[in-house]
């Protein structure tokens, strides 16, 4: 069964370097980096971590939903309920991907914020790792529950961008924080991405993370992970 | 020991019962049919018994094992084809046959199955790119990766053509060939009457015969017409004569153009008169009966596809 696991890992890595899906989440983000890169001030601790999120952002609500989705609509978990392998090795391979992507994409964009633009990096490593972590879980959770939802990849695929532009706007990704009304920032802090991104920057101008926003990214990290796990279906 | 034995299964849905009282079982080597419209719980069955669902009531048994309690032992001894199995887009035909093999203990030789199975020259071909012909046959091909001594084949020739059908169905007696045991769950009954040793008919969650589609066929009494054309002048006397016969319900004349309808081997005695009166018949033609008028017999309606 090890050698199934590691089979299929294999294979799956494949299938999501061969899907333009992947390409395009990865490209995105290190796109706005490099045009938004040209006039920032040296040391500057607001893009960074904007882009940061849209990484995650887009790899929890439009990558990871569509691809499990996708498994479902075409049969393909229960096929694999009738082999040996459980279906269940397959979303947890699958995550792992998603989550190897997110990284790989946001070494990519620290590498050249820091390299090519000469961008603040985050002063607090530790406090980054926690804000990282739990900012990912919470945006991997919604993209579960889209996937636990959603009939078809395609409407995977839909509910991740109606979502995901609200969520980037609450967020103040669309345009920065410091431009919002003070109430609209506010309601973002309270929404997973919102609370990564406002961390993402609290962490690189070298302070600790608001303990309130990590309990919010955990809060729904662990909840909804769990509304995800009980509507989830294999058919 | 039969290698499938379901005894008295039972399902509900919502109140609705899907399956009554489901009883057969399936001998070693053999093509097994099951045969029914849609939606008289023909894949039911077939998924409780590769334990994808549960009965509420009743038994099965594959190779003894309890598909609820031994699921893992039964899922290394089966393979299965399922009704609208797809593969991802950009899986190869290799990797599909390859990634599959991993999952047994002791599977066969993928690069044999490409080959008997004509996938050869796809081997590295995307799914998404293989004709509909090409990924039943890779859909078929996996499910016999695993080596197994049960196979089940859920509507496997729907969607293809009449020559992609016909190559399929040389592919399953090539499985049989092989001491593979076949289940083939199907609404074709050209299909069960091809392929089949022994068939289930299916009607309203219950079985409403089992036994060789020619034993199907022979059991059953639908009236049925001869047709022939008679070269000399044939008198009215003749034609009295033919409606006297016993089994012959009726005797049309259309010009030279006779058919007479009956139950029973009426025709044996049909074309006895007619030799000892010296008639010359030409054109002599008996409709055959089908598993579909068997059907009917069976179940009290047509077919409906």
């Amino acid at each position: 069964m090890a050698t199934a696991t590691a089979k299929l890992t294999v294979v799956e890595s494949k299938l999501l370097l061969r899907e333009p899906g992947s390409l395009f989440t990865f490209l995105i983000p290190l796109f706005i980096l490099i045009v938004f890169g040209s006039s920032i001030g040296p040391g500057d601790t607001t893009l960074v971590p904007m882009t940061l999120a849209i990484a995650i952002g887009l790899v929890g609500l439009y990558l990871m939903p569509t691809a499990l989705a996708t498994y479902r609509e075409k049969g393909i978990l229960r096929r694999l309920s009738t082999t040996p392998l459980r279906p269940r090795n397959l979303l947890v391979v699958q995550l792992l991907l998603q989550f190897v992507l997110a990284l790989v994409s946001c070494g990519a964009l620290l590498a050249v914020a820091s390299l090519a633009l000469r961008a603040a990096m985050p002063a607090n490593l530790i406090g980054f790792t926690a804000v990282f972590v739990l900012g990912t879980a919470s945006m991997f959770a919604v993209g579960l529950l889209i996937a636990a939802v959603a009939p078809s990849g395609r409407a995977a695929n839909g509910i991740g961008v109606l979502l995901y532009f609200p969520m980037a706007f609450l967020a103040g990704l669309i345009q920065p924080a410091g431009q919002m009304p003070a109430i609209v920032v506010q309601i973002g802090e309270f929404t997973p991405l919102g609370a990564f991104r406002k961390s993402l920057e609290d962490v690189w101008t070298g302070g600790a993370a608001d303990p309130v926003l990590l309990g919010v990214m955990a809060a729904y990290a662990i909840v909804v992970s769990l509304a995800a796990a009980k509507f989830f279906r294999w058919e | 020991m039969p290698v499938i034995d379901v005894t008295d299964l039972s399902k509900h849905y919502a109140g609705r019962t899907v399956l009554d009282g489901i009883t057969f079982s399936v001998e070693e080597g053999e093509i097994f049919g099951i045969l029914g419209p849609n939606g008289t719980g023909k894949t039911t069955t077939v998924e409780i018994i590769e334990g994808l669902r549960r009965a509420d009531r009743g038994s099965v048994r594959v190779l003894g094992l309890d598909p609820v309690e031994d699921g893992r032992a039964l899922r290394e001894v089966i393979g299965v084809q399922l009704q609208h199995t797809q593969l991802p887009d950009n899986l190869k035909v290799w990797e599909a046959l390859d990634l599959y093999a991993s999952f047994y203990a002791d599977p066969r030789d993928w690069r044999e199955l490409l080959d008997e199975w004509g996938l050869a020259e796809q081997r590295n071909t995307r799914f998404a790119k293989l004709s509909g012909g090409q990924k039943q046959r890779l859909i078929i091909a996996l499910a016999l990766v695993g080596n197994p001594r049960v196979a089940f084949l859920d509507e496997l020739t729907t969607g293809l053509d009449p020559q992609a059908r016909r190559a399929t169905w040389e592919l399953i007696k090539q499985i049989r060939d092989t001491g593979v045991t076949v289940v083939l769950v199907s609404h074709f009954m050209d299909e069960v009457e091809e392929l089949c040793d022994r068939v289930a008919v299916f009607s309203g969650g219950r079985i409403a015969a089992i036994d060789s589609p020619a034993g199907l066929i022979a059991g059953v009494d639908a009236e049925h017409a001869m047709h022939f054309t008679v070269v000399a002048d044939a008198s009215e006397e003749l034609f009295s004569a033919l409606r006297e016969l016993a089994g012959v319900s009726a005797v049309t004349v259309d010009g030279a153009q006779v058919t007479v309808t009956g139950r029973g081997d009426f025709a044996t005695a049909v074309t006895a008169v007619l030799a000892r009166k010296h008639v010359l018949a030409a054109d002599l033609r008996i409709d055959r009966r089908t598993l579909d008028d068997a059907f009917v017999a069976l179940t009290g309606r047509a077919f409906e596809r």
